[in-house]
């Protein structure tokens, strides 16, 4: 591998050495610097709502259990059994009360205690031979969440999710606030596609340059308004801390027309405007900007966008959420989640929901453009000459660095972090240079972690999802 | 707890009923046993399949959306691994695809644009159908077929095929020709090996 710290010089500078899309050295280091101590999105409360509810999960290679106790409250547990090291729940979803090792039986609750070992008083002399009370599955080493968003961190010194996340809420409220009630999350979808990890995560962040080329299709098949892909440039681009997106440029109106305008019912917005803040719905009232795209360091992504789901003039909005799972350096697991807020009437939620299989996931007509050019990016890299190939993600700066475009004023553009209108790389850069910040970095000496006795079972979750409010 | 977002069920006689988006969808089902194989109507639906599976290989798209009823439901559930004894099976409101005439038309739309990259150049498809069986409802013009599929998908020359198994239980319906009217693909995986689903099952 060519030196480290040139290649994320050249990151730095928006030259992007070609093979950082698959080799295997860069991912090595990947896995150690970026996913061995990023919030890493594994779910949302609402996927577990009743007592006994689980779902299994991944970081990596490490699998997890998130199940809500008969409390209400909600863990996640390394699902690995403390004796021999078998999975203890081989299900990705279901209700139970506890789980058993098919291996030698133990038996653990779903709050991560010890329920039970066979042969306990004979095999190992009783709690004077192996101390079973209070024992628990491993933690996850970190976990919490924001507005029902659960991540996990494996760095058990990692900063607080709301200090990772940063000014980077007030954008992620957009997706995942809608009303006190908070949204109702349905998949995921999952897929492997031969493509880098870290090529959808730029996508998402920034890439509306792509969109006239190729999304041109989906255009010409009438399933927008308007023909939409040549007013990207008009948009604006935005980043802020650890996450940025893409917006559109909507048509004159106050906030509510223009909420109406992307298909929002009127009682929607009501709820909308009295959970959003003043700024937040300034930059759709007054700034008439839509957020559309987004991406979250290091591989989470949101789609909020508005096609037809019938003949006719009317439009709707959904929202996705997804992580970019990497499998290895030429291999990514996508997981891709429908979201709507669960105050939304029933005829919303399916009308919504429509208009998310036809333009995204596994199916979606965006979608499939998409993962063509990047698996073929992504074999391209392997070779020698990718390694001599610096890919030019340069766009909106001059050679001296100087922007081409100007940045939006705070009165042009209500939410913090950097915005511009029209095409550029900058979300691009930034996500990349995040990359170069962590892999520049070693990590200190994995924090081990023994077993711990735990008489509650482990540390729940603080939960944020209000599940509560549900109407 | 709380009140839920969706409905948790099983798998019922016909997908579309759990199905978000299949309201508008047929609800006959199979009556009695399998018909057998020198069956006319069996030999008809087995035809009808094969006939199909050709025209989905050469992507014939737009024939093929002939072949689907105004009402028709085309929906495959996500599945999802769960315990024996569970109940269920497939992801609760959620699916990969969960159709009708219009979505399905404007998929077929697109890739009649001259801009669907993701089929240019197209890929080289095979749609095996086997282990066909065909069973009569309570309407003589109304049949349910059962079949397995795999599809073999090649693109490009550097990456390997791909393949999808899955079973399809599909109602056909005469009207000025038999038609698809409903159709559920219960696919295989619960992790899809295959870049999209850029093709139909």
């Amino acid at each position: 591998m060519p030196e480290l710290v040139d290649v994320l010089a050249a990151v730095r500078r928006g030259m992007i050495p070609a093979h950082i899309y698959n080799d295997a050295e860069i991912f090595a280091l990947e896995r150690e610097r970026i996913f061995g101590r990023s919030w890493i999105f594994v779910g949302h409360e609402s996927e577990v709502p009743y007592e006994g509810d689980y779902v299994v999960r991944r970081v990596l290679d490490d699998s997890f259990i998130i199940a809500r106790d008969s409390k209400g409250e909600i863990r996640a547990m390394f699902n690995m059994c403390l004796h021999r090291g078998m999975q203890v729940c081989r299900a990705e979803m279901g209700n139970a009360s506890n789980f058993r090792c098919p291996y030698h039986g133990w038996s653990y609750r779903n709050d991560g205690r010890i329920l039970g070992l066979p042969f306990h008083h004979e095999a190992y002399g009783g709690e004077q031979g192996f101390k079973k009370r209070g024992q628990t599955l491993l933690p996850a080493p970190n976990l919490a969440s924001y507005n029902g968003l659960i991540f996990i961190n494996l760095d058990a010194n990692a900063q607080p999710l709301e200090d990772y996340l940063g000014d980077f809420r007030f954008y992620l409220d957009y997706y995942s606030r809608q009303s006190t009630a908070g949204l109702e999350v349905r998949g995921p979808q999952r897929w492997r596609i031969n493509a880098n990890w870290k090529i959808g995560a730029e996508n998402f962040a920034g890439d509306m340059y792509h969109t006239p080329q190729t999304h041109t299709s989906v255009v010409e098949i009438g399933l927008f308004r308007e023909p939409k892909a040549e007013k990207r440039k008009d948009g604006a681009t935005y980043w802020s801390g650890v996450g940025g997106g893409t917006t559109y440029k909507l048509p004159p109106g106050d906030f509510r027309e223009r909420m109406r305008y992307v298909g929002y019912p009127d009682d929607m917005i009501a709820r909308i405007e009295q959970v959003w803040t003043p700024d937040q719905q300034k930059l759709v009232g007054s700034d008439g900007f839509m957020i559309s795209a987004a991406s979250c360091f290091p591989n989470m992504s949101f789609v909020h966008n508005w096609p037809k789901v019938q003949d006719g003039d009317d439009v709707l909005p959904f929202i996705s959420l997804r992580t970019w799972q990497p499998i290895n350096e030429h291999e990514t697991e996508v997981y891709s989640w429908f979201a709507v807020d669960s105050a939304a009437p029933e005829e919303f939620k399916k009308n919504s929901y429509k208009a998310y299989l036809m333009c995204f996931g596994s199916t979606g007509m965006f979608e499939q453009d998409d993962v063509e050019n990047w698996v073929s990016l992504t074999n391209t890299a392997a070779g020698s000459m990718a390694r001599r190939l610096q890919l030019n993600s340069r766009m909106g700066l001059l050679e001296d660095d100087t922007p081409v475009g100007k940045c939006l004023l705070p009165n042009e553009f209500h939410g913090p972090g950097v915005a511009q209108v029209g095409y550029n790389e900058s979300n691009q850069r930034a996500l990349l240079g995040l990359w170069a910040d962590h892999l520049e970095h070693a990590v200190e000496k994995a924090s081990t972690m023994a077993v711990g006795t735990y008489t509650d079972g482990i540390e729940p979750l603080v939960q944020t999802a209000n599940l509560g409010a549900r109407v | 707890m709380t009140s839920p977002g969706f409905q948790r069920v099983g798998r019922g006689d016909t997908y579309s009923e759990q199905a978000v988006l299949g309201d508008h969808a047929p609800r006959d089902r199979r009556v009695g046993k399998t018909l057998p194989f020198n069956d006319d109507r069996h030999l008809l639906a087995h035809q009808f399949l094969v006939d199909e599976a050709y025209l989905l290989d050469a992507q014939s798209y737009g024939e093929w959306l002939d072949l689907l009823t105004e009402d028709v439901h085309y929906v495959m559930p996500v599945r999802v691994t769960t315990a024996l004894g569970t109940g269920y099976d497939t992801s609760p409101g959620m699916a990969h695809f969960d159709e009708n005439k219009y979505s399905l038309s404007r998929r077929v739309a697109r890739f009649q644009t001259e801009h669907a990259w993701t089929e240019d150049p197209p890929s080289r498809l095979r749609h095996h159908i086997t282990n066909v069986r065909t069973f009569a409802t309570d309407k003589d013009d109304h049949l349910i077929v059962e079949s397995a599929e795999l599809l073999f998908r090649s693109r490009g020359d550097v990456n390997e095929a791909a393949t999808v198994s899955c079973g399809r239980e599909d109602l056909l319906r005469r009207e000025d020709r038999w038609k698809i009217a409903r159709r559920t693909i219960f696919i295989d995986e619960s992790v899809i090996r295959m870049q999209n689903l850029a093709i139909f099952l």
